[in-house]
C-alpha cells in the first residue's frame, strides 16, 4: 500500500507492468493467492526456469508448503516485492508465500527470531536489524558453499554476475546483497545554473562554491543530524578514504573494532573537514534537530544548497520535487583536487533464516530475484540500482540510477564496499559526529569517544 | 434500602450466627477466595511473570535475538554504573520529575484555587478544556509538539518570526546542552489537567464554614489560601507529587522517544529511552533490562525519601 | 459564602491567565483541524497558523480512511478496547470490594502488589509477554491483546475501586446480608450498582488508556489484519520518515483524537469522580 504513487513517477515503470495486469500497481492481496495464471507467465521467461534450473535440493520438483518473507518498506519502498512476489508464486503456484511487510516489521517480527520461529527469507534493511548482529546471534544460514556454485534462473551463476561481493565474517558468507546503492552529495542542478555556481568535483571546489552560495544568502550545507548516518555515510566515511590515499582498508579495520584504525591521521584528516565546514559556517544549525524528510524537504525548497544523502533521495522525494528541480550527485566531496572520487555503497542485503522451515523455497528464491529480469525490475521500480552487473543503461530506470551505476563502475572511482560497524561504535560514531557539527565536541573528542566504545566492544 | 432499614436486624442477624457459624466462615473463605484468586492469577500471568522474566535477564549477557544468553551475573549492573550515558539519563529523569512537580504543582493548584474560590462564571467551562490535553494520546501530543518546534515550519520560530527583521530559526530541539528543558512544557502541559481535577475535588470536600468563619475574621483569598486550603488540600498533593514522580520516571520514555529519540548526542535520553536503544537498537537486552531494574529501584526509593520529606512538611503546617 | 477576588485588576490577571491556558488547550486541537486539510506546498511556504487554501483537502481524510485500512482499524479499537475495559473492571472490582471491606491474612500483602506493579516500567515485560503470548498461540489476535490490555488496567482499578467501596456506607451491605442475599448477591445486586459512578469513572480511564496504547500492540501485533488505530498512527509516522504526507498525517491524527474527545465531553463528570474517587476519601 506504501508505494503507489511512486509508481507514477516511474515513467518507465508502467511499460514493463502494463502486460502484468493482474498483478499490477494497485495490487495489494497477491500475497495469498495465486497471483492469476496464464498471462502473468508472458513475464521475462523466468517463471519456468525457477523450477527446473538451479542448485536448489530438489531441483524439478515442484516447492510446496509455506514461505515467509519478511521484507522491511522504507525509502525504496515495495512496489518491487511485491511484483517478485507475486511473480515467484505464479511461478510456484503451490506453494503458499507469505508476505510480512512494513516500515515497521523489523520491530514487529524481533520476537519470532528470538523464538527460533524466524520467517524463511529475509530483507535486511531499515533500523533494529543488523545484518552483522544476526550473524553473531546465529540466525542467518551460512550461504559459503551453496553460494560457490548456485545459479540463477537463468543458469548464470549468482556469485559472477554481483557487482559487489558478499561481506564475509571469518570469511563465512551468510548474506547476498541486492541493492547496490551509494551515498553521496547532492544539488540542484538548475539552481547552480541558474546562479552561475560551480558544480563541485572535489572538496575545494566544494568550499570555493559554498561560499558563493553563503553569500547568496543560503545555507550551503545540510545533513539528517537525528539520524547522524547520513553525514557519516556521505562524507565522513568517502574522506577517510580519500586521505587514506583511496585504501578503504582503514574503514574496514574500523569495523574489526581495531583501535589503531580510528586514532589513524586520515580520521583526523577526514573530521578537520566536518569542522572546518562547521566553522565556516557552512552546515545548517537546524541539521542538529531534524530527521531525513524534514531536512530534504528544506533541500527541496532550496533553503540549502547541498544534502548529505543517499541515491534513494530522488525516488523517496518524488511527490514533492518542485517543477524544474534537477539533482546533481556526486558520490565524494571529501578528495583533493585531482583525487579519485570515492563511493561509499550502501547496500541492502538478502539471507535465509538459520532456523527457516523452507530453505528450499527461500533458496530457489533467491535464484529468482538475482536475474537480471528482476534486476531491471528491481531498479525501475525502486529507483535504486540492483546488485546484478551491468545492463542498466539499456534499462527503463531513472536517470540518476544509471548516473550512479555509472560512477559505481567506473574505473577512476574508489568503490568502497559494504561495511558494517559493531552497533554499539556506530551509534558512537553517530552521537560523536551530531556533537561534531554542531560544535559541541573537537576531533580529538571524536577520536577518544569512539575508541572508547570499541574498546567496550571488543571486550 | 428504604425497605432493609424496617427490619428487626439484630434478631435476624443473630440467628444467622447461630445457625451456621462453621459454614458461615468457610462460606466467606470461599467467597474471599473466588474474588481475589482469578484477579490475581490473571495479573500474575500477565504482568508479574513477564516482568520477573525480565529482571532475570538482567543477569544475562543477551543480544535480544540469539537464542542462546550467557550467564554473567552482575557484569550489566557493573558495566551500567561505569556508562556516562545513563548518568546522564538519570540526571534527566530527575530534572523532568522536579520540573514536572513545580510547573505542575503550581498551575494546577492555581488552577484548581482560581476555579473554585474565586467565583469565575466561566470555572465549568475552564476545568472542562483543561482537562483535554489528558485524554489525547502521548504519541499525538509528541507529533504536534514536534510541528511546534519544528526550526524550519515550526509554530514558534513562525510566531517570533513576526517581531524580528530576519526569519527566526532557533533548533528548539537542537541545543548542545539543556534540551532537556525543551521536553518540559510538552510534559507539563499534558499533565496538569488531571492533577487539577484532583485539587479541585480535594478544595470542594472543605466545608464552607471553614472559609466563611475565616472571611468574617477579616482574612482575604491569599490569607485563606495559606491557613485553609493548603493545609487540607496536602494530602491529595502528596499522592500527585508521588504520582508525578512514579509515571515520569517509567513513562516519560514515549514523549521523549517520538519527540527526540533520545538525542541530539545523547542530551535528552531518559532512563527509558536509553533501556529502548540498548534493547532494540543496540542489541543489549541484557543490559536494557538491568536499566529496568534501575527504574525500579529508583523509584522505590524515591517514593520512600518523598513520603519522609512530605511527612515533615505536614507537621509543620499543621 | 465565598467572595471570589474582590480586586479587579487581580480578578482580570486570573482570568487572562485562564484564557491563555485555554488557548493554548485548543489551539492545537484547531491546528491540527486546519493542517491536516492542507498539502505539503502549503505546510512549507504559508505560515504554521494559516488557513488552509480553497478548495479543502477533505480528501485527506478519505485518503487515510481507505488507504490506511482506518475502517478496520476503528473497528479493531472498539473490540479490543471494549473487551478489556469490561474484563478489567469485572475482575478489579471483585478484588477491590474483597481488599475494601474484608480482613484476611494476606490483604495487605495483595493490595500492595497491585501498587507497588504500578512503579513497574512496562517496556520491560514486553518481550517475555510476547513469548507468552506465542505459546498461548494468542499473538496477532484479538483476544491476546485484551488479555494484556485487561492485565495492565488491573492494578490502577484495584487502587480507585477499593477507595471508592470504603467510601460507601457499610449499613447497605449489613442491610442486604440480613436480607439473605449472601456475599455474592451483595456483592452483584448491591455493591456493584451503587459503585457505579466508581465503575464508569474507572472505565473511561481505562478506555482512554487503552485506546491510545501504542507500544505494546506494536510488538504484539504484527497483522495488519488485526492493527488497532494507535498502532496504525506508528506505522503511519514510521512510513512518514521514508514519505512526507503531513496533511493525511494530521488528519489521521484527528481520527485518534475525535472518538476519545468526544467520550470526554459525554463523560466529563464521571471522569472527573473517577479521579477523585481514589484520591479523597
Amino acid at each position: 500500500m506504501v508505494l503507489k504513487n511512486k509508481l507514477a513517477m516511474g515513467i518507465a515503470a508502467t511499460m514493463l507492468v502494463l502486460p502484468l495486469a493482474a498483478c499490477g500497481s494497485n495490487n495489494e492481496t497477491t500475497n495469498n493467492q495465486p497471483a492469476n495464471n496464464a498471462e502473468t507467465k508472458t513475464n521475462e521467461g523466468a517463471n519456468n526456469a525457477a523450477n527446473t534450473g538451479g542448485e536448489t535440493a530438489d531441483a524439478g520438483t515442484k516447492l510446496t508448503g509455506d514461505f515467509e518473507i519478511q521484507y522491511f518498506v522504507g525509502g525504496y519502498g515495495d512496489a518491487w516485492w511485491k511484483k517478485v512476489i507475486a511473480d515467484f508464486q505464479a511461478a510456484n503456484p503451490e506453494l503458499n508465500i507469505k508476505a510480512l511487510g512494513g516500515p515497521k516489521i523489523n520491530e514487529q517480527n524481533k520476537p519470532r527470531w528470538i523464538a527460533g520461529t524466524p520467517p524463511d527469507f529475509v530483507y535486511i534493511d531499515g533500523p533494529e536489524l543488523n545484518d552483522r548482529q544476526l550473524v553473531e546471534d546465529g540466525q542467518l544460514e551460512d550461504l559459503t558453499e551453496w553460494i560457490q556454485t548456485a545459479t540463477n534462473v537463468d543458469g548464470d551463476k549468482i556469485i559472477d554476475i554481483l557487482a559487489q561481493a558478499p561481506q564475509q565474517y571469518d570469511s563465512k558468507i551468510y548474506n547476498i546483497p541486492l541493492v547496490l546503492n551509494s551515498w553521496g552529495i547532492f544539488w540542484d542542478k538548475a539552481l547552480f545554473a541558474e546562479k552561475g555556481w560551480t558544480e563541485p568535483t572535489d572538496y575545494q571546489s566544494f568550499l570555493d562554491v559554498s561560499e558563493k552560495i553563503k553569500a547568496a544568502g543560503i545555507t550551503p550545507f545540510i545533513h539528517t543530524g537525528k539520524y547522524p548516518y547520513y553525514i557519516n555515510g556521505a562524507f565522513l566515511f568517502p574522506a577517510i578514504v580519500s586521505a587514506n590515499n583511496n585504501d578503504y582498508t582503514v574503514l574496514q579495520d574500523m569495523a574489526a573494532n581495531k583501535v589503531e584504525a580510528y586514532e589513524s591521521p586520515a580520521v583526523m584528516t577526514a573530521l578537520n573537514k566536518i569542522v572546518e565546514l562547521r566553522d565556516k559556517g557552512f552546515i545548517d544549525k537546524g541539521s542538529v534537530q531534524i530527521n531525513h524528510t524534514d531536512s530534504q524537504m528544506l533541500f527541496l525548497q532550496h533553503k540549502d544548497a547541498f544534502i548529505a544523502n543517499g541515491l534513494w533521495l530522488p525516488n523517496e522525494m518524488s511527490k514533492d520535487v518542485p517543477q524544474g528541480f534537477q539533482f546533481g550527485f556526486i558520490p565524494s566531496v571529501g578528495q583533493d583536487n585531482g583525487g579519485k572520487i570515492v563511493a561509499n555503497t550502501s547496500t541492502a542485503t538478502v539471507a535465509i533464516a538459520k532456523n527457516a522451515k523452507n530453505k528450499d523455497a527461500a533458496k530457489a528464491f533467491l535464484q529468482f530475484i538475482f536475474s537480471k529480469a528482476q534486476a531491471s525490475q528491481w531498479a525501475e521500480l525502486s529507483g535504486a540500482p540492483s546488485n546484478i552487473k551491468g545492463d542498466i543503461s539499456a534499462s527503463n530506470a531513472p536517470s540518476h540510477v544509471k548516473d550512479a551505476a555509472k560512477y559505481l563502475t567506473d574505473a577512476n572511482t574508489v568503490v568502497i564496499p559494504t561495511i558494517t560497524y559493531n552497533a554499539d561504535v556506530d551509534k558512537a560514531m553517530q552521537d560523536a559526529s551530531a556533537a561534531l557539527a554542531a560544535g559541541t565536541i573537537e576531533p580529538a573528542d571524536w577520536v577518544k569517544r569512539v575508541t572508547d566504545a570499541v574498546k567496550k566492544a571488543a571486550k | 434500602m428504604a425497605r432493609a432499614t424496617g427490619h428487626p436486624p439484630n434478631l435476624h442477624e443473630r440467628k444467622v450466627n447461630v445457625m451456621n457459624s462453621g459454614s458461615a466462615k468457610l462460606q466467606r473463605t470461599v467467597f474471599i477466595a473466588s474474588f481475589i484468586v482469578p484477579t490475581l492469577l490473571f495479573f500474575s500471568v500477565f504482568t508479574i511473570y513477564p516482568t520477573i522474566k525480565a529482571l532475570y535477564f538482567s543477569f544475562f549477557d543477551w543480544s535480544g535475538m540469539s537464542q542462546t544468553k550467557d550467564f554473567i551475573g552482575f557484569d550489566n549492573y557493573i558495566e551500567m554504573f561505569k556508562d556516562p550515558i545513563i548518568w546522564r539519563a538519570i540526571g534527566n529523569d530527575y530534572f523532568l520529575v522536579l520540573g514536572k512537580i513545580i510547573g505542575i504543582m503550581a498551575l494546577a493548584t492555581f488552577f484548581a484555587v482560581a476555579l473554585t474560590r474565586f467565583n469565575f462564571k466561566l470555572a465549568g467551562f475552564f476545568r472542562s478544556i483543561f482537562f483535554i490535553p489528558n485524554v489525547i494520546s502521548v504519541v499525538v501530543i509528541g507529533v504536534l509538539w514536534n510541528f511546534i518546534y519544528n526550526p524550519q515550519i515550526g509554530f514558534l520560530n513562525s510566531f517570533l518570526s513576526l517581531f524580528t527583521k530576519d526569519q527566526v530559526t532557533i533548533t528548539w530541539l537542537g541545543f548542545a546542552d539543556h534540551t532537556i528543558w525543551m521536553l518540559l512544557p510538552p510534559a507539563i502541559w499534558a499533565g496538569i489537567g488531571f492533577y487539577m481535577l484532583l485539587l479541585i475535588a480535594a478544595i470542594q470536600n472543605i466545608p464552607e464554614s471553614y472559609y466563611e468563619a475565616a472571611s468574617l475574621e477579616g482574612s482575604g483569598q491569599w490569607r485563606q489560601f495559606w491557613t485553609i486550603t493548603l493545609p487540607l488540600i496536602w494530602e491529595q498533593m502528596k499522592v500527585s507529587i508521588l504520582n508525578i514522580m512514579m509515571t515520569t520516571l517509567n513513562g516519560s520514555f514515549v514523549i521523549v522517544w517520538i519527540m527526540t529519540e533520545g538525542g541530539p548526542d545523547n542530551s535528552t535520553q531518559v532512563m527509558g529511552t536509553y533501556l529502548y536503544q540498548m534493547a532494540f537498537r543496540q542489541y543489549h537486552f541484557g543490559f536494557a533490562s538491568a536499566i529496568g531494574v534501575l527504574i525500579l529501584v529508583l523509584s522505590l526509593l524515591t517514593t520512600v525519601v518523598l513520603q519522609r520529606l512530605m511527612r515533615q512538611e505536614t507537621v509543620e503546617l499543621g | 459564602m465565598n467572595q471570589g477576588i474582590k480586586n479587579p485588576i487581580a480578578k482580570i490577571i486570573f482570568l487572562a491567565i485562564l484564557l491563555l491556558w485555554s488557548v493554548s488547550v485548543i489551539y492545537p486541537l484547531i491546528w491540527t483541524l486546519l493542517d491536516s486539510l492542507k498539502d505539503n506546498q502549503q505546510f512549507f511556504f504559508n505560515k504554521p497558523w494559516a488557513l488552509p487554501n480553497f478548495p479543502l483537502l477533505w480528501e485527506n481524510y478519505s485518503y487515510v480512511w481507505e488507504k490506511y485500512h482506518f475502517d478496520k482499524y476503528f473497528v479493531n479499537s472498539l473490540l479490543v478496547t471494549g473487551g478489556a475495559t469490561l474484563l478489567g473492571l469485572l475482575l478489579a472490582a471483585m478484588t477491590a470490594y474483597v481488599l475494601a471491606r474484608f480482613k484476611f491474612k494476606g490483604s495487605g500483602a495483595i493490595y500492595g502488589l497491585y501498587i507497588s506493579s504500578m512503579m513497574v516500567p512496562f517496556i520491560l515485560a514486553l518481550i517475555p509477554l510476547f513469548f507468552l503470548l506465542n505459546s498461548l498461540h494468542l499473538t496477532n489476535t484479538k483476544i491476546g491483546l485484551i488479555l494484556v490490555y485487561t492485565s495492565s488496567v488491573l492494578a490502577f482499578g484495584i487502587f480507585v475501586l477499593v477507595g471508592f467501596f470504603k467510601g460507601l456506607p457499610k449499613e447497605l451491605e449489613e442491610a442486604a446480608n440480613i436480607d439473605g442475599a449472601g456475599y455474592y448477591g451483595t456483592f452483584f445486586r448491591v455493591m456493584l450498582p451503587l459503585s457505579q459512578p466508581g465503575l464508569i469513572a474507572v472505565g473511561i480511564i481505562n478506555v482512554l488508556n487503552i485506546w491510545n496504547e501504542y507500544i505494546v500492540g506494536t510488538v504484539l501485533v504484527s497483522d495488519p489484519e488485526q492493527y488497532t488505530l494507535p498502532i496504525e498512527i506508528g506505522v503511519m509516522q514510521a512510513e512518514m520518515q521514508y514519505r512526507t504526507e503531513w496533511g493525511p498525517l494530521f488528519a489521521a491524527l484527528m481520527f485518534t483524537i475525535v472518538p476519545v474527545l468526544i467520550l470526554y465531553i459525554i463523560f466529563q463528570r464521571q471522569i472527573a469522580s473517577g479521579i477523585t474517587a481514589g484520591a479523597v476519601k
